[in-house]
């Protein structure tokens, strides 16, 4: 047994269940040890290298130019096989340091290094070599233009420099792309089961019909057609290093088993990428590979992998019955498959870490579910997925595991132990509203069935879907609070910029809540203002696909989505079978308190005068504690199971959801969404005080959750109040996030009745649900002593991470979220 | 028109995992005719409403006075100073005089932090309905339902039965736990309308029994055997509370009374004894001594239930 694992496999009860956790493999737990010791750093290979070709080539432009530098990244980048590994693929040239994706967002990056400040940040520190800093330096100028975000910037609206500032809409007038595109799944099976050898011979094919008569679009699609011939070669050449140096090590190593190893995995190399996958270890090494390849032509963020146990049962039970493998080597290439995602990092810019903390990549897998036919589709490797996160307590990647009616008793139970474990890991997803909200949205049964999670909670059907499901890419956030108190203070902004001076006129001049004689008033002028933002917003999001779709299309991933090879598009041009855009509201909780709090305190009980309730909250309580507090402990909350505010939770979730499901791009209509990640702590720091009582820069409201602390009546009177919502209505996710203390599940009665609670809430339309299995005190104490809770992991809001990474104020949040002890 | 019945109830606890099978929703009656020290609800035992304070929510006299000046009796006077639990800044109290103090609840409506607060809400019994049949969904899909507990919710004995009555024509399981100190006429009117009974059995020995409770065993006991003859589903349980109880012997004497009640006993719960309950004392009354003692080691508990087992008695720890 692994010095690790002895500490891992905590079990505190008595019971004896049917799911175990075994003990994990001496080389896995080496491996682990070093991924949680080993300080992130910055490698510039990438970097160079895509530098190097934009500069020399300024005259290739869009899907060809992407082609191009991918397939020239695969010839160059440095390959990479650690000691012990099995799986391999890198996008670096060190161990645990991250790429640069320069060609979408880098102003950002260049000012913080110039600054200094990230090997110093509090959160998320990486090390960066002085000679690296130096070439970055040198060249770093040169994509302040060239950039995908400096393109977006040219081409925002002109009326938009009048509504950015507003705090509603997550853009400004300028730097909005930070981390634009990402959010999608690849089709895993296309790339196991036909290899891009056959992919490049399909595309030869398509070109050599267009020669000579290149009429209409053709010379579009023969370019799509030549990207992908390109992308294929890169993959299969990237695939194809690798086995050479497996073959070089191999000639080289001295310890015989190692050797052999090395040699099987140089074969394994060799064939795939190019070829149908063979076996189990094929599989995975196909799957993590064609991954480091997605995330080199795009960037890592949100590109996730779906199914898992569906794209390798097959192989799994196939080399099982031909004795090619046994159980527990199968299990532990798993293993060392999850440390390679894991040990996967991106930087990102110091304010976006603060919505989004503990070196996270959101590469979600997910588990479960029913087949395409409608079946339970659970096998042996939906157990092995559990089996390695609960072992290995590893919250990246992270895992959602789909319900449904036939889930076996065993899954569920299995889920629920390693969910003690991994806080947040798996998270539950109702198959019983998530496939009827994607047939709202388009998709035939059947896709509908095969839908996986993207990024954090984003439904998507696997495959054959571009769901864009993050919007522009970064996540596009919608601040529904901040709607609503422009509807009260006239399109004004009440919070000043980050220059101290207050906004102009924002939004539309929709009166001062004193002004407003009726409840109704403000009612109509908070739609009024949310459906102006909702518009503005995707008007946004438009823009960025528009240029986007220009400069950033992704040959590699059109090589395998449904529709792309038939249509010859690319996937960011409509090509896909499947078309959706996402979008995600943000601070539900509160905006249904501060509509229920004016109705209650000035127009139902007449407790207090609009004007006084108005000046209150400009001036952020001061003077008004009293009254906070009245409003905190007496007035009406949302989350107590409450007709009289959960019915606001529901009109303003249907306000914000019947806009983005009105709007539409250019390829398809939105999809709307109910998660913030951790937006709503940032968000949280630009919104002014709301008659909830909330104060100025506290953070918002979490997913579809109550207001933290406002919700007093236990969790089944929360689940109730939150099931109010449509959430069938939000096909791009909802998210609840519940605390558990650790009592509540400590024996056996205790893990059925939170089964019989998830199943209650699915039945009430409830669509996701997660939790952190961990008491107030021990976080509280984790702060303190960080370094003696180094592996304590906890669900934040779209992911899970280690609790001692995060900023404080995450951390707070999360003690400050109501503890569901008993 | 003859005043509505009402009972007299200070907790209402959804999502309850510990008070009988499923999920489960426990109201809390008040009033007890028992007296344990290790009692951890101690705001459960009279059968008024108290004023209770939470010193932790209050922000000091230096912030707020409104409860001295509401107070017209003049029980409130400015108290000691001591450093607040979360903020750790020196913070100065209130004191509230109990021998004047006559709990008419001035002071709590004007403290909006609920620092102060009433303990004790009068309840109808369909408004209480009305609440309780808001988790139905949670207790259908669990197994679960509402308990009754307390005090000792048996001391309401008209307004359990028609709440119990109203809670079966809804089609909700029932418990109701009770220290099985009563006249045996109201488990008996109850009986038909309780699913199951969650009952504590403290003591075998009379004497020491009302030394330290203030009442005799000898009706719990009775009570407890004609239940088991009539019917009744009871799960047994024993708080165990250092030197008063948790000798072997006396364990044992307990386990044996409960393999004579047969069937009708489906467990034996061992509730150890934890000291959440002492930090509850100062809310409703601090110039009462405290009852403190170390909480029985895991070991201590481990063998008392290999004890009971061996008897034949199926038993979980809670």
């Amino acid at each position: 047994m692994g010095k690790i694992s002895s500490t891992l496999a905590v079990n505190d009860s008595n019971d004896k269940t049917m799911y175990e956790l075994s003990p994990v493999s001496d080389r896995v737990a080496k491996i682990r040890e070093k991924y949680r010791t080993t300080r992130p750093s910055i490698c510039i290979s990438r970097y160079r290298i895509v530098t190097e070709f934009y500069m020399e080539n300024p005259q290739l432009q869009g899907i060809l130019k992407r082609a191009k530098n991918f397939k020239n990244l695969c010839e160059k980048l440095p390959v990479l096989i650690n000691e012990d590994e099995m799986i391999v693929g890198w996008q670096a040239s060190k161990y645990r340091a991250c790429a640069l994706y320069p060609e979408l967002s880098f102003g950002w990056f260049l000012d913080e290094l110039k600054a200094g400040t990230i090997p110093e940040r509090d959160v998320d520190p990486y090390d960066i070599d002085d000679k690296d800093a130096e070439y970055i330096f040198e060249t770093g100028d040169f994509w302040r233009k060239e950039c995908l975000s400096a393109k977006v910037d040219e081409y925002i609206p002109l009326g938009y420099f009048d509504a950015a500032g507003s705090g509603v809409t997550y853009f400004s007038s300028k730097n909005t792309c930070t981390s634009p595109v990402g959010h999608f799944v690849a089709n895993f099976d296309k790339a196991m089961h036909k290899g891009f050898g056959s992919i490049k011979a399909e595309a030869e094919a398509k070109m050599a019909e267009l020669e000579g008569v290149m009429f209409g679009d053709r010379v579009e699609k023969y370019n799509f057609y030549r990207a992908v011939s390109l992308v294929c070669d890169g993959m299969i050449g990237l695939s194809k290093r690798y086995a050479e140096e497996c073959a070089r090590l191999a000639s080289v190593e001295t310890n015989p088993v190692r050797k052999e190893e090395l040699e099987e995995m140089a074969d394994c190399l060799n064939w795939i990428m190019e070829n149908p996958c063979r076996t189990f270890h094929d599989a995975i090494q196909c799957m993590y590979l064609y991954q480091i390849g997605l995330c080199l032509d795009g960037q890592q963020h949100g590109i996730s992998f779906g199914r898992v146990d569906q794209y390798l049962g097959s192989f799994y039970e196939a080399d099982i019955a031909a004795d090619r493998i046994t159980h527990e080597k199968a299990q532990e290439l798993l293993d060392l498959f999850y440390l390679k995602v894991a040990e996967m990092n991106k930087i990102w810019p110091y304010f976006a870490t603060l919505s989004g903390p503990g070196y996270t990549s959101g590469q979600l897998m997910t588990i479960g579910g029913v087949t395409r036919d409608g079946e339970d589709a659970t096998n042996a490797v939906s157990f092995m997925m559990l089996q390695s996160a609960g072992r290995l307590v590893l919250h990246d990647p992270p895992q959602s595991l789909r319900i449904h009616k036939g889930t076996p008793q065993e899954l569920w139970e299995a889920a629920i132990e390693t969910t003690q474990i991994a806080g947040g890991v798996p998270t539950f997803e109702n198959d019983d509203v998530i496939i009827p909200a994607l047939m709202d949205r388009g998709l035939p049964i059947e896709s509908a069935r095969n839908y996986c999670l993207i990024g954090c909670v984003e439904p998507q059907s696997c495959g054959d879907e571009w769901a864009c499901p993050g919007g522009n890419g970064t996540e596009s956030f919608f601040n529904m609070l901040g709607a609503f108190l422009l509807a009260i203070n006239n399109g004004q902004n009440p919070m000043p910029g980050p220059d101290g001076k207050l906004g102009g006129q924002v939004g539309l001049p929709t009166g001062y809540l004193y002004e407003m004689e009726t409840f109704e008033e403000v009612l109509d002028a908070t739609k009024e203002q949310m459906e102006y933002f909702v518009n503005w917003h995707i008007s946004l999001v438009n823009t960025w696909e528009f240029i986007a779709s220009q400069h950033m299309q992704l040959p590699l991933l059109s090589a395998t989505i449904d529709g792309c090879m038939e249509s010859g598009k690319d996937v960011m041009n409509g090509g896909a079978k499947y078309n959706s855009t996402g979008n995600a509201g943000i601070a539900i909780g509160n905006i249904a308190d501060s509509l229920a709090v004016v109705k209650y305190m000035v127009y139902d009980k007449k407790l207090i005068s609009a004007r006084d309730l108005y000046d209150a909250i400009m001036t952020n309580w001061e003077g008004k504690e009293d009254l906070r507090q009245f409003i905190l402990n007496e007035a009406p909350h949302y989350g107590n199971d409450n007709e009289y505010t959960d019915k606001f939770a529901k009109w303003a979730s249907d306000v914000y959801g019947d806009a983005v499901s009105a709007a539409t791009g250019p390829r398809c209509r939105y999809a709307p969404g109910l998660y913030p990640v951790t937006a709503h702590v940032l968000f949280g720091m630009m919104t002014a005080a709301s008659p909830d009582g909330r104060k100025a820069g506290e953070p918002l409201s979490d997913g579809i959750s109550p207001v933290q602390q406002m919700d007093k009546n236990g969790p089944t009177a929360t689940l109730k109040s939150v099931s109010s919502i449509n959430q069938r209505k939000f096909s791009n996710g909802t998210l609840l996030n519940m605390k558990f203390h650790p009592t509540a599940l400590s024996n056996e009665s205790g893990k059925s009745k939170l089964i019989s609670l998830i199943q209650a809430y699915f039945a009430l339309g409830g669509m996701e649900m997660q939790f952190n299995v961990v008491s107030g005190k021990t976080l509280r104490r984790a702060q303190e002593k960080p370094e003696e809770y180094r592996d304590l992991v906890v669900r934040i809001a779209g992911f899970s991470a280690y609790f001692v990474e995060l900023y404080k104020a995450s951390q707070d949040d999360i003690i400050k979220r109501t503890e569901l002890n008993l | 028109m003859a005043k509505e019945l009402t009972g007299k109830v200070y907790d209402i606890q959804g999502f309850s995992v510990q008070d009988g099978p499923g999920i489960r929703t426990t109201v809390f009656l008040k009033g007890c005719p028992l007296r344990c020290p290790w009692c951890h609800s101690p705001e459960s035992q009279e059968f008024y409403t108290q004023l209770s304070w939470i010193a932790m929510r209050c922000v000091g006299l230096d912030e707020c006075t409104k409860c001295l000046d509401a107070c017209t009796k003049e029980a409130i006077s400015p108290g000691k100073t001591t450093q607040h639990a979360v903020t750790q800044k020196p913070i100065r109290h209130i004191r509230i005089d109990r021998t004047i103090c006559d709990n008419c609840g001035d002071c709590a409506k004007v403290c909006y932090r609920n620092a102060l607060y009433m303990c004790g809400t009068d309840y109808t019994v369909e408004d209480l309905l009305s609440r309780l049949i808001k988790d139905k969904p949670f207790y259908d899909q669990s197994g679960g339902g509402v308990t009754i507990s307390g005090g000792e919710p048996l001391s309401q004995p008209e307004f359990v039965l028609q709440l119990l009555k109203r809670l079966k024509e809804c089609g909700i399981i029932t418990a109701v736990d009770t220290t099985g100190y009563t006249r045996y006429e109201m488990i008996k009117r109850i009986l038909p309308y309780t699913d199951l009974f969650l009952y504590d059995i403290k003591h075998m020995d009379s004497a020491t029994h009302k030394t330290v409770t203030g009442v005799p065993n000898g009706p719990i006991l009775k009570n407890a055997e004609r239940l088991a003859k009539d019917g009744g589903k009871m799960q047994i349980r024993i708080p165990v509370i250092p030197e008063f109880n948790d000798s072997p012997e006396s364990i044992r004497k307990t386990g044996e009374f409960c393999k004579s009640l047969g069937a009708a006993v489906t467990v034996i719960q061992l509730l150890p004894y934890h000291n959440m309950g002492v930090m509850k004392y100062q809310r409703i009354d601090d110039s009462k001594p405290v009852f403190e003692v170390e909480p029985p080691s895991d070991e201590k508990i481990q063998s008392l239930k290999e004890l009971l087992e061996n008897l034949g008695l199926p038993v979980t720890v809670h």
